[in-house]
């Protein structure tokens, strides 16, 4: 088939040339088009505008806060009607009523919203950024301008110091004699046999229901200041020092008890006289001395021959008392004796085991506050819960071959650093933003808040 | 229009555009308590500036309609839009800390995404489907024109067929100068021993006829292929070979023309699949832009008076 000569004249003068000024279906819809949508657009806006501020967001809210995602204007405060963006204190205050941080040393206070960003969606407002806290932490400032913290610290990875109670000259002010290599030796003498202990026979956390394994807690004899004792070791520092929402927790391990961690195995230096079954009370000189007044003077009354009877060798601790004892005439002098052989044998000997014991302004002595730390990071917090995948010695490395009690056992930050990275999950590291330890406010101040809501006006228009 | 070596100059400058910005960007991201954001002066810098690329390439809507204004070339202002258009979502993406954001915010960042990818689109179809128009339609015409040019081709139709009937039906004097030059010959034409002279055969007009009332005219008159079997170019040399031989070789030439016709509406059916492609884009692309532009001055609004 030939092809027709069409010369660019021909193809020219078949042109309308008005076409441009006809409709044209192609030109029609982009007008159309072009009217319809930005209108469609402005009306979907001016219609959720009317119905609610949401569409003025510029993110969803955190998890905490969805509740609100109806009702912004709890948050963005009306002032004389007018909705505001910027969120006031006040608005956070309503709920959350804590003290700013060190506002009485720093030279300015940030709002809240300056660290706690909202509309970024489901994450933790207290996870706040780093920055928030080295605006002011990269070169600390105080009113008095000495800061009596470490005056740089720019992240975690390189610029943070070692933790206070590692840095030089730091010792455990504990005054308990606690050998930890001994007690984790695989020989231990247990109450029947050797045994091996593990760190977790005696530190706990919260809420750990778990009995002793080598032997039933011991029936101790408790006097009056048996609650006190039952709480703690006399002297251990019960102020966990930080947030009061955590002491329940399963952060912390609860301090050391007699009652629960020691007796099982101690009980026996209690014992002052084969005669009883009873062990002397674990509490103060005073009730301890009650307490064997009490025994020997019942003694006495159940047996009048008592006065004849020899004092057991095991009885006399030598070097603490004049030999040979005198023999007693009386109830009286007999009761005196006794007892003085008891305390000799307590209070220089049984208690000394663990105990410091002073000088006391009678002629009792006085027992040492035990003053062992319940929390080492006063500034920090710790979460052993969330480490429980770890073993104790991974982080408390030195601990099996701790001899003294003033060995600070605390691992260091190159132990956390480990794991802990500044990048974080980013680079499959556990986060080592300051928030992760640190918190900007001191929640044992917090002030009670009251409700101030109805459920209608949080969640109307739901 | 083409992404040649003539777009150099705004490629260099945008990318150099877009690394500062970065460069600025990832500082200001780090150093921020809160993060990036709008709010802040430097996000609402990169917002400024990314709104005022944006408006510039929604001007390029004014400026085609007014073309006599003399604010520069029509294709600096087109490449001006084309990058620094694709300049402004980074830009945005900064100023949003790259986050996307819910309600009215949201709402601008994937109407922001429309208009990109359907920029993108038009810009990968603008620079091969002309090259590709042009080598496939010989005899490509305005777009707009298409019908008119058909309807030009039915009379052409027509009047082809009205002359090769008139011969077959005995009437010279409305047959062609060729027609009647090739009537003083006699011989053999592609392997058909042929008569000399026209001679009268009725009954070939009356099927040439047919054949251009029922098959040829409805294709032609008609844009698209509306099922006729000429719409396909095989089906389409198959019937004009029979034509042919129905024929005598005097009028091949008029079957020529015919099947030329059928090409050349073949071919205007292409181009207006062709021009679909290349301007559906647009369809999404500009009411999409003007919808954004409209939303972000509201949001601006917003922003600047809460």
């Amino acid at each position: 088939m030939a092809r027709r000569v069409r010369t660019t004249k021909n193809l020219a003068q078949r042109m309308d040339l008005q076409y441009f000024k006809q409709p044209h279906p192609f030109r029609t819809w982009r007008l159309w088009l072009s009217i319809v949508v930005p209108v469609i657009a402005v009306g979907w806006f001016a219609a959720e505008r009317a119905s609610s501020q949401k569409i003025l967001s510029s993110g969803p809210l955190s998890t905490a806060h969805a509740v609100l995602g109806k009702k912004c204007d709890v948050c963005h405060v009306t002032t004389l009607g007018v909705f505001r963006a910027k969120v006031s204190d006040d608005a956070c205050l309503k709920c959350h009523d804590a003290p700013a941080h060190h506002s009485d040393k720093v030279t300015f206070t940030v709002s809240c919203g300056f660290c706690h960003v909202e509309h970024e969606g489901s994450l933790r407002l207290a996870n706040t950024d780093d920055a928030s806290c080295t605006q002011c932490h990269a070169d600390l400032r105080t009113r008095s301008g000495n800061p009596q913290y470490v005056r740089v610290v720019r992240d975690f990875d390189k610029e943070h110091p070692e933790f206070a109670a590692l840095r030089p000259g730091m010792r455990d002010p504990g005054e308990i004699k606690l050998n930890h290599y001994a007690h984790l030796r695989p020989t231990l003498a247990g109450p029947a046999g050797p045994v091996q202990m593990d760190c977790q026979d005696c530190h706990r956390l919260a809420l750990t229901d778990v009995s002793w394994p080598y032997a039933a807690p011991q029936p101790t004899s408790r006097s009056t200041s048996q609650s006190a004792s039952q709480s703690m070791s006399p002297g251990v520092t019960a102020d966990t020092g930080g947030d009061s929402k955590h002491t329940h927790s399963h952060d912390y391990m609860l301090p050391i008890l007699y009652v629960d961690q020691c007796a099982g195995c101690h009980v026996k230096d209690l014992q002052f006289d084969k005669r009883f079954d009873e062990a002397a009370p674990h509490d103060k000189p005073e009730v301890v001395q009650a307490f064997l007044i009490q025994k020997y003077s019942e003694y006495f009354e159940a047996h009048p021959g008592a006065l004849s009877e020899a004092v057991a060798p095991e009885r006399i601790l030598p070097g603490s008392m004049k030999l040979p004892l005198p023999v007693p005439h009386s109830r009286q002098e007999w009761m005196d004796q006794q007892v003085m052989l008891a305390d000799r044998l307590l209070f220089d000997k049984g208690c000394k085991l663990c105990h410091v014991m002073l000088a006391g302004n009678g002629p009792l002595p006085m027992v040492a506050k035990s003053s062992i730390p319940a929390r080492w990071f006063l500034h920090a917090e710790f979460d052993h819960d969330c480490h429980r995948l770890l073993t104790c010695t991974a982080c408390h490395d030195r601990t099996p071959e701790s001899r003294e009690t003033a060995d600070i056992l605390l691992p260091g930050i190159t132990s956390c650093r480990n794991c802990h990275e500044d990048s974080g999950p980013r680079h499959d590291a556990a986060s080592g933003r300051c928030s992760e330890c640190h918190s900007y406010h001191d929640w044992t101040k917090e002030r009670p808040t009251k409700g101030k809501f109805t459920i209608p006006q949080l969640r109307a228009g739901k | 229009m083409r992404i040649d070596e003539t777009h150099r100059k705004w490629f260099i400058g945008s990318l150099a555009a877009l690394l500062v910005a970065a460069a600025i960007y990832v500082p200001y991201s780090r150093n921020t308590p809160q993060g990036a954001n709008g709010g802040t002066a430097a996000g609402l810098t990169y917002g400024s500036i990314a709104s005022a690329l944006m408006l510039f390439a929604g001007l390029l809507g004014a400026r085609k309609k007014v073309p006599i204004w003399r604010v520069g070339r029509a294709q600096a202002w087109m490449r001006g839009h084309l990058w620094l258009g694709f300049l402004s979502f980074p830009l945005i993406l900064f100023h949003s800390g790259f986050h996307f954001g819910v309600g009215l915010t949201n709402a601008l960042m994937w109407l922001f995404v429309v208009v990109l990818v359907s920029g993108i689109v038009g810009a990968i179809l603008q620079h091969c489907m002309p090259r590709l128009t042009t080598q496939r339609i010989p005899l490509e015409t305005i777009y707009e024109q298409i019908g008119s040019v058909r309807l030009q081709l039915v009379a052409e139709a027509e009047v082809v067929v009205e002359e090769a009937s008139s011969a077959l039906a005995g009437s010279v004097s409305q047959a062609t100068e060729q027609q009647r030059a090739a009537a003083a010959s006699a011989g053999t034409m592609g392997g058909l021993t042929v008569a000399s002279g026209l001679q009268v055969d009725e009954g070939a007009s009356a099927q040439l006829q047919e054949f251009f009332r029922r098959e040829m005219q409805p294709y032609i008159a008609q844009g698209g292929a509306n099922g006729k079997a000429l719409a396909d170019r095989n089906q389409s040399q198959a019937m004009f070979q029979q034509l042919r031989l129905l024929l005598p070789p005097t009028l091949h030439s008029a079957v020529d023309d015919l099947e030329n016709i059928c090409e050349e509406k073949r071919e205007l059916d292409q181009q207006t699949q062709y021009h679909r492609i290349l301007h559906a884009w647009l369809l999404v692309h500009i009411p999409a832009s003007y919808a954004l532009l409209l939303l972000g001055a509201v949001h601006a609004v917003m922003a600047l008076r809460y």
